[in-house]
This record gives structure tokens, sequence and C-alpha cells, in this order.
């Protein structure tokens, strides 16, 4: 998933757009997401969903695999949020927050109007906070966001380690994958015990590798005259699209309204 | 372009990898003269690719001297990086040789670390990615390129460098027929600009189409060297090292009675070109 995020991000239809102002628009809509009411929340989703699926041309499926994981968070917290039980003496304290229950011996057990309520919100609020981080992730490509990190003043340590990581990461899973074929084309995962064995030795000879590479790539480092500085220059050229401006700046001014109307409304 | 000049010679060298008993080369002995197309030779764990990190400086011999144009290297950071500028290297695994995120960062690595201004750099990355045919390739992210455009970038690192020498650790492992064709090809852009190269190779009938100078090596060192007619006339020896011969020399061997020596001659440069 991680290699389709990536490769995502580099082929997307909004590539051409500059990736501040695709940073700038999600971090406005995840501080919006945050204060908005679980109706605006749900609206942001959807149209963040737009952005990715139409004008980013990111497969709906994909996009909907990724959101399936916060939902299963969701989904896995609900019996925490909206059950609740009390001693029958008890029960008159939270006769108002009683939508459903049961009586089993001494105790009452009940679905609680208000973890309903906190179930829906968040509900909304994961889904659209993280439809804003999905937004970065499947539309700008990780060099550009460490490139930005470094232009708003993060430590060079800080983004050289980011990139290296980044490299790495490839190296590593492709490593893995090799071993991991090499082994089942030898039918090194017959058995449940020789699957573990054989999974044992992929950890341990990754290590091995990821040393190897290490030193390779360190080497490869010095025979192009690294001095301490790992420091590139980007060539790419970002074309801003008006027709996205406009409905950025347009939706998201509309959102602020419809947030600061609800607000006035509530108090 | 005079071919006497000898760019790069090895006096006496030995060294020996951390942790070995046995040294990878030794009592190695040899010229790289400039303009001439090198090709080094010989088994896997003859000490090719020891060889090539010795001319780069990245190891330092335990015994004997290297000499650049003439002069002891240096061991200085600044003197290797200076080095580093004019013997360019390409490892086998270009994997080991790509550091950035995509095609063009990479390219601009060396030139940063040259201390060039931004605009400068862009300016030579977009020359180098014309030179290899790499624009279109400019802003892709290098984990999901070929082997063989990997290999191009790689070259392309070192060459927008502009170094004299370009050593070049088996170019042509891992690629197909038509890859291969390629790279000579781009060899010879290489070459016009002024660039002498330097290749360790398994693939002998490359070697008989491009080399005019052969290098081989057996146990950490150099035991023939000569042209390419030279070295692959003496097939005994290339046998006994384990090596054969290319496939146009035994071609020409099984022909040699039904033509003469200029027509054979004739035949073996149409079959290089």
């Amino acid at each position: 998933m991680h290699h389709q995020i990536d490769s995502l991000a580099y082929t997307n239809r909004l590539r051409n757009v500059p990736p501040e102002h695709k940073l700038l628009f999600a971090m406005i809509l995840f501080s919006l997401s945050w204060v908005a009411e679980p109706i605006l929340q749900l609206l942001i989703s959807c149209w963040i969903g737009v952005w990715i699926i139409y004008y980013a041309g990111i497969p709906a499926s994909i996009y909907l695999r990724l959101q399936a994981i916060p939902f299963a968070f969701w989904l896995t917290s609900i019996p925490a949020l909206v059950l609740g039980g009390v001693q029958l003496s008890n029960l008159g304290l939270i006769q108002a927050d009683i939508r459903w229950g049961i009586t089993i011996g001494n105790v009452f057990l009940y679905v609680s109007n208000q973890g309903l309520e906190q179930v829906i919100t968040l509900l909304t609020r994961s889904m659209a906070l993280t439809a804003c981080m999905y937004f970065i992730l499947l539309t700008v490509p990780f060099v550009e966001i460490v490139r930005i990190l470094h232009n708003l003043g993060c430590p060079s340590l800080i983004t050289e380690l980011l990139t290296l990581m980044y490299r790495f990461i490839f190296l590593l899973t492709e490593t893995a994958s090799e071993l991991l074929t090499a082994q089942q084309t030898r039918v090194g995962y017959r058995t449940w015990k020789i699957g573990l064995r054989s999974a044992a030795i992929v950890v341990r000879q990754l290590l091995h590798r990821t040393i190897e590479n290490y030193r390779q790539i360190s080497l490869g480092l010095t025979s192009r005259g690294f001095r301490g500085e790992f420091r590139v220059v980007s060539i790419r050229g970002y074309q801003p699209d008006i027709r996205y401006e406009v409905e950025a700046i347009g939706g998201c001014l509309l959102l602020f309204i419809l947030i600061g109307w609800h607000y006035v409304a509530r108090t | 372009m005079s071919p006497e000049l000898d760019l790069l010679t090895f006096n006496h060298v030995e060294y020996t990898y951390p942790c070995s008993q046995r040294p990878a080369v030794q009592n190695l002995t040899l010229s790289i003269p400039q303009y001439r197309r090198c090709a080094v030779i010989g088994r896997n764990g003859c000490g090719k690719t020891t060889l090539f990190r010795l001319a780069n400086g990245l190891y330092r011999p335990q015994r004997g001297v290297i000499q650049w144009q003439g002069k002891p290297l240096r061991y200085q950071r600044q003197a290797l990086n200076q080095l580093r500028y004019q013997v360019g290297l390409v490892f086998q695994n270009p994997e080991q040789q790509l550091v950035a995120t995509t095609v063009a960062e990479d390219i601009s690595y060396g030139l940063c670390n040259l201390g060039l201004s931004d605009s400068e750099v862009a300016q030579q990355v977009q020359k180098a990615l014309l030179d290899f045919d790499l624009i279109n390739l400019a802003d892709a992210p290098i984990n999901y390129l070929s082997l063989g455009q990997k290999k191009r970038v790689s070259i392309a690192d070192v060459m927008v460098l502009q170094p004299q020498l370009l050593l070049l650790d088996e170019p042509t492992a891992y690629l197909d027929p038509q890859q291969v064709r390629n790279f000579r090809l781009m060899l010879e852009t290489i070459e016009k600009a002024g660039t002498t190269v330097v290749l360790a190779t398994h693939n002998l009938d490359f070697v008989e189409a491009w080399a005019d100078w052969v290098i081989v090596m057996d146990e950490g060192q150099v035991v023939l060297t000569g042209t390419p007619e030279t070295v692959f006339s003496q097939e005994q020896k290339m046998a006994d090292l384990g090596l054969g011969v290319p496939l146009v020399v035994e071609f020409l061997k099984a022909i040699q009675d039904e033509f003469n020596a200029t027509q054979l001659q004739q035949i073996r440069q149409g079959l290089r070109d």
C-alpha cells in the first residue's frame, strides 16, 4: 500500500499544482474540520473526496480502502462509547441518557444517548481529518513535503534524514520482497513451523543486508563528493490552476461562514 | 588527442579488505592511457571492483603507489574530493549510487556538493537530462525506474561532473541486448565529451566490439594487457584463466582458411561496427 500511495502521489492529475498550495488547502480544511459541526465535517469529507477522486484521479477503490482504516478503528470504539451499565439503585441518575436498555440481574445495561452523539461526532470528525491527511499523502510526493519543511526552516539534519529514510524504506521492502519470493520458490512457507523459521531468516537477513546496503550507499555518497550536507536541487516547474484556486478559496470561505453562522446560531 | 599520456598508474599496489586474510589486489601494476577505450576483464573476485575503488580514492592501498596524471594520490579530504570529480566511478549496482528521490534531484547531488548555485546546478542538470535522454524521466521517482534506466541515471550522475576518467563497473550487467546497444551509443557521447572510459565487464563480445585496450586480471594481478586482437589471440591462456574468447574471434578462427589476413581484418572491423 505504501508503494501505491507513493506512486499515486507522483502520477495524480494534481501533480502540477504547486505543493505549497495543496498543503495549505489541506491544512486549512484540517483546522476547519476541528471546529466544524458534524454536518459540516461530513460536507468537508465529501468535498475532499471530490478533489481526491475526480480532480486528482485517484481510483475510488483505493481511496475507500484507505478510509476503511480509520473506519475500522471507529467501529471497534463504538461499544466502549455507546454501552453503559449501572446498578439498578442508580438508574434514576442516568434516566435521561438512556436510549434503550436491558436488565441483567442487579445491573442495567443501556445504550447511551450521549455516547451515540459522541460516536457520530467521532465518525464525521475522523472522516474529515483523515480525508485531509489522505489528500496530502495522495497528491503531494513525500520529497516535496520534505522540501517545503526545509523551506519553512526545518533543520537540515531532519530533512536529510527523512530523505535518506525514504530511500531506505524502498530498499528494505524490495530486499524483503526478494527474500520472501526466494523462500516461496523453495516452499519455505509449506507449514506454519517452516514458515516461522523462514520468517526468522528474513528478519536476520534483512538486518545483514541493510547494514551492507548502508555501507555501499555510504561509499556511493563518498564517491560523489559528499561533504556533510545532503543538498539537491529540484528543477520541476509548477502550474497554478486558477479554476482549482477559485474553488478552493471559495469553498474555504463558504465553510468559514457556515461554521461562524452555526456558532452564532448556537449561542 | 594524444594517446600516450597515462592518466592513471598503479605501481605494485596491494590492498586487503579489513577482516580478510587474502589481498584483493596485490603487486598490481598498470596504466590507463588517456583517450583509450579500456576494458578490464577477469573472473569474479579477481579485483576489478577493488581496482576501481582504489582509483576513486575510496580505499587506500596498504602498499604501492597510485598516480593520477603523474602525481601520487593524496588522501586528505579536500584532495580526495578533487580527485573524485576528475575520476568518476559508476557502481555495478546503481541502487548503491542513487541517493535522491527523483532523477533530476539525483543528478543535481554531485553538482550541489561542488558548491554551485541553484541556477547553475539547474542549468547543468537540464543539459545532462538532454544528453542522456532522461528528459522525460526528470521528475520520475528513482524507486520506480527500471534497472536500465537506473544505470543511465547513475552514469549521468557522474558525467554531469565532467570527469576526465570514467570508471564503469559492470555496466552491461542485467541489461537486455537493446539496452546494451543504447549503452554503446551513450559511450560514444561520453567519449565525444573528451572523457576516457574504463569499464570492467564479463561481456567479452562487448569488449571485442568496443575496446581498443584490454587489461586481464586474475587473483588481484594484471596477467595480460594489449589490444583486443593481441589479448584474444592467446586463446589457451584465456581458457586457462576461465575467460575464453569472444564469439567473433571464434568465428574468425573458423573461417580463417578461406580468407587472407586483410579480408579477415575487414570482416572483424565490420562485425565490430
